[in-house]
């Protein structure tokens, strides 16, 4: 078997678990700080009705509350898909688009949770100029993210990007500050 | 006088002759372009090929020795003393040595490799090249599966002469034709001598035809042994062998003989022969193997080697004898291959397996963007997703149910049970098995496809998906299972009822999606309201908007088992719709890729509710109507997955997931009559038995950051914990989601610490 069942609340308890042991009061769950949002000039018209996200807890008002670090899911990659991704990242670089999405295939199919594989799926298809695709794909690396500042923040940059390349000048930078906020510093 | 009538009598005489001469010259010159035309077509005539997936080889791969020789074999590869030989391999224990093949994927073209794979304790723990160099990732040739084939079944695989090794041709001349190189197309010494035969034995005992007389009445498709139609041939015949080279006319013969049956499908040439009987290319064949497709030659159905073997034998030996006798090899290699069996392939399902189902499906695909003729003749490679050991589980754990199903039910029906399987892989799309009916090999009606059948409860899913969507509900919150009715339009009333007729009170939803209850699940439906329900289903990918009526949730849905595939595809793949798809990519008869399919997603729910509703579904198996499938599948397996039962048990639906496979079992009879089965009972004995003999990962689950676990009371829904209530279940509800406290349960932050560990502990220790 490849991968154990495992559901990463559990890693939440044992620290939830740990700190009430410790005579603290419970912690606020840890949320990602949210910016205020910027005036900017009223956007064009909406071509579209604006895709499903994930619901974000409320701006947090008061100061974020110290909480120990969120359970961190990032996984490497197994060598097999990590031999895909460079060859799949020079095939692209070099313009070569539909091979070098069929090694990230490949390698997806090999890890099909991994974010940062579909992350590179969207590089490829932002890089050949299906920019839809590209946000697609970043949001479905969004959603395997959880607990992982970095992939959710390359995946907030990649959409920034798709958003930018479609002129969708106040998306894309809302996209960015998210990216930007997630990033480890 | 008597000159002139003598000159009279001359010149109609003349004139006769000329006439004759003028139509004779006529009907050979039309004989000449029918035979030429029907030459020159069948030569570049290729039906595309098709083939499965090809396996990845990484370390970490989970796959045991003998199931990777298993793989070899099935891909025709020899164990040899040394693998030095392209196709050939050798094991020593759990390391195998083996050289691929020259093969061409459509994404490159790659030369012949040596290769060593270490296995071990069921996986592979090392790849390496002939210098001992560590391989990531090796991709094994893709298995030839089948071929595009026109309408009237005649299916092959074309060689060109380098592709055939020199013991055919030399053989064929020693048995069928021996003055073949000399001839002129007829032999008519041979015609008088198999005449003569055939007049002292009073019926026909021998034939005198020339293979080039074989190969134009394999053209025309006619058996008639009428003496004008034999004239005929000879002289088509005769016309042939003036236009066209000797080589030539073996290569065509090679590639067009009649070699088999298989049922509609018409086994023609040697190459397919080849991977019919043998399951390897002809280019590997050994004598003894050689010989057999010799002596089948002769007549496939007479000389059936699976009908009829120990008459293939003697027949094969025959032709041993033979080519020892005119010196084609000698008579030490001969004697050596007469002691060898026939050697066919499995019992013809492993190697040479077929499937209609999925093989239609892709032909239905390509159809779109190709011409009939590009796919039958065009001579295209169609690389597609079909994963032929996920194929042979589907196909063999449908036979068996069905089987126990119909002995079990003891009716005295003539028709028996019929079922579907569909097999995805979730993150993909891609279609990994198709089993469209329990005659798998049976080119029939395509149930997979064809079959609109009422889902029943196999809507459920989506309506509380609709619920949680609209932010009003989560899978805690409470509706009531009891009395309701719906007012209909034509001023009717429709009380619906629970399959029990039992009513369950106040609920937690997840407990009424568990156990399908159907009182609840229609309050919750109106509550909803049907348009945001019957959108639920073409967003997750059916084509055609349901007829918003209250029926719709109690299943009254006609879809086919793909259809049911691409909706609960999209809650396996976390909220994203992505097509589902049987082919990768097409390349031309000169190895250009022509398309690709690649891999499109598109986020059409909030993964946060398909969260939720995935959690029920889990649910489902360990409490609900699916936990039957906890006896038969590992322990450690996660599993999702909903039963579904139309009225009167007419159809008997399982769908349900793991990380890695998602499989779609449909169960009933082909007349609509009731079958007496439940979901549980028949589609999810099938589904389970498949799900346990696959090698697939547990279901892994990404808690969105927008929701929180929380401790409820099964029965109740109320918050409680394993210290206060006896049937406890985590469920997640979104961030701050009131949950009613149950009475008693009320504790301080150590009660709910108490709460959390035993939750905990319970997860590490679930199976």
């Amino acid at each position: 078997m490849r991968r154990s069942a495992r559901r990463p609340a559990h890693l939440t308890f044992i620290i939830l678990g740990m700190a009430a042991l410790a005579g603290c009061a419970l912690p606020a769950p840890y949320s990602p700080p949210r910016p205020a949002p910027t005036p900017v000039p009223a956007p064009g018209p909406i071509e579209r009705a604006p895709p499903i996200e994930p619901r974000l807890p409320a701006p947090a008002v008061q100061p974020a509350p110290e909480v120990p670090p969120p359970p961190v899911r990032a996984k490497a990659l197994n060598p097999a898909a990590r031999a895909l991704v460079a060859q799949a990242q020079s095939q692209a670089a070099a313009g070569n688009y539909a091979v070098s999405a069929a090694n990230l295939e490949r390698a997806l199919r090999i890890e099909p949770d991994s974010s940062q594989l579909w992350i590179e799926m969207g590089k490829v298809r932002q890089a050949e100029g299906n920019f839809a695709q590209a946000e697609n794909m970043a949001r479905k690396a969004l959603s395997l993210a959880t607990g992982d500042p970095r992939s959710q923040s390359s995946a907030w940059r990649l959409i920034a990007d798709s958003y930018r390349s479609r002129k969708r000048v106040q998306e894309a930078r809302d996209a960015d500050v998210r990216a930007e906020a997630l990033t480890p510093n | 006088m008597k000159r002139a009538r003598k000159m009279l009598l001359l010149r109609i005489g003349l004139a006769s002759v000329a006439v004759l001469a003028a139509f004779f010259a006529i009907y050979v010159a039309y004989l000449d372009r029918v035979v030429t035309q029907q030459f020159e077509g069948r030569r570049w005539t290729l039906p595309a090929q098709v083939f499965a997936q090809p396996i990845d080889l990484y370390v970490g791969q989970s796959i045991s020795a003998a199931v990777f020789e298993q793989e070899l074999k099935r891909l025709g590869y020899q164990q040899a003393g040394q693998a030095d030989r392209p196709g050939s391999y050798r094991r020593r224990g759990d390391r195998f040595d083996f050289m691929s093949r020259r093969v061409q994927f459509w994404d490159e073209t790659r030369d012949p490799q040596s290769i060593a794979v270490t296995l071990h304790s069921g996986s592979i723990t090392a790849i390496e090249d002939r210098s001992g160099a560590e391989v990531p990732i090796f991709r094994l040739d893709p298995l030839l599966i089948g071929s595009i084939f026109p309408i009237h079944g005649e299916d092959r695989v074309v060689l060109t002469p380098e592709e055939v090794p020199p013991l055919l041709p030399a053989a064929l001349k020693i048995v069928e034709d021996r003055k073949f190189d000399s001839h002129f197309g007829i032999d008519p010494i041979a015609i008088l001598r198999a005449t003569f035969a055939n007049l002292r034995a009073g019926r026909i005992v021998q034939g005198g035809s020339t293979l080039t007389q074989q190969l134009v009445k394999s053209y025309f498709l006619d058996s008639r042994q009428t003496l004008g139609r034999k004239v005929e041939e000879a002289l088509m015949a005769i016309i042939l062998d003036a236009r066209f080279e000797k080589t030539d006319l073996m290569t065509a013969y090679i590639n067009e003989i009649h070699l088999g049956q298989d049922g509609q499908r018409a086994i023609h040439g040697f190459g397919l022969a080849s991977q019919y009987y043998f399951g390897k290319p002809l280019a590997e064949l050994q004598l003894h193997e050689v010989a057999l497709l010799v002596a089948v030659a002769r007549g496939p159905s007479y000389y059936n080697p699976r009908r009829s073997a120990q008459r293939a034998l003697e027949r094969r030996n025959l032709v041993l004898q033979l080519l020892a006798e005119y010196k084609v090899i000698a008579s030490k290699e001969a004697d050596a291959a007469i002691k060898r069996p026939l050697g066919l392939a499995g019992d013809g399902r492993i190697a040479a397996g077929y499937y209609p189902a999925f093989l239609d499906f892709v032909r239905r695909t390509l159809r779109r963007d190709y011409r009939e003729e590009d796919l039958t003749e065009g001579g295209l490679k169609i690389f597609t997703t079909l994963d032929p050991l996920v194929q042979a589980s589907a196909e063999a754990a449908l036979i068996a149910e069905l089987e126990r199903l119909d002995k079990a039910r003891k009716k005295q029906r003539e028709a028996s049970l019929e079922g579907v399987v569909v097999i995805t892989a979730p993150q993909s799309g891609e279609v990994s098995a198709m089993v469209g009916g329990r005659r798998v090999g049976y080119d029939g009606f395509n149930r997979a496809l064809d079959a609109k059948r009422s889902i029943g409860s196999l809507v459920k899913p989506f309506i509380y998906l609709a619920a949680i969507e609209t932010g009003r509900y989560h899978a805690a919150s409470i509706i009531e299972d009891g009395p309701i009715e719906v007012k209909l339009a034509n001023g009717q009333k429709w009380r619906p009822q629970n399959i029990t007729q039992e009513m369950f009170g106040p609920v937690p939803l997840v407990r009424a999606l568990s156990q399908s209850m159907n009182l609840a699940t229609v309050r919750l439906g109106m509550e909803v309201g049907l348009p945001l329900v019957t959108q639920e289903f073409t967003k997750l990918g059916l084509e055609r908007e349901p007829p918003k009526l209250p029926a719709l949730l109690l299943g009254a849905l006609d879809v086919s088992p793909l259809d049911v595939a691409q909706m609960y595809n999209g809650l396996a793949n976390g909220g994203f719709r992505t097509p589902l798809r049987a082919v990768r990519a097409v390349v031309d008869a000169q190895g250009k890729p022509l398309q690709a399919f690649p891999l499109e997603i598109a986020q059409v729910a909030d993964p946060a509710a398909v969260y939720q509703v995935n959690r029920m579904l889990v649910e489902v198996m360990n409490r609900g109507t699916g936990r039957s499938a906890r006896a038969r599948i590992p322990p450690g397996l996660v599993v999702a997955g909903k039963t579904g039962t139309s009225s009167d048990y007419r159809d008997s639906w399982f769908a349900g997931f793991s990380g890695s496979h998602l499989a779609v079992v449909w169960v009933g009879y082909d007349d609509n009559s009731p079958t007496g089965l439940t979901g549980s009972s028949g589609a999810l004995a099938v589904w389970s038995q498949l799900m346990g003999s696959l090698n697939t990962s547990p279901l892994d689950l990404f808690l969105p950051e927008s929701l929180e676990e929380g401790t409820i009371e099964y029965q109740s829904g109320l918050r409680a914990n394993a210290g206060c209530a006896s049937d406890v279940l985590d469920v997640a509800v979104p961030r701050g989601a009131t949950i009613e406290q149950k009475a008693g349960c009320e504790s301080s932050a150590l009660g709910s610490l108490g709460q959390r560990i035993s939750g905990f502990v319970e997860g590490m220790i679930r199976p």
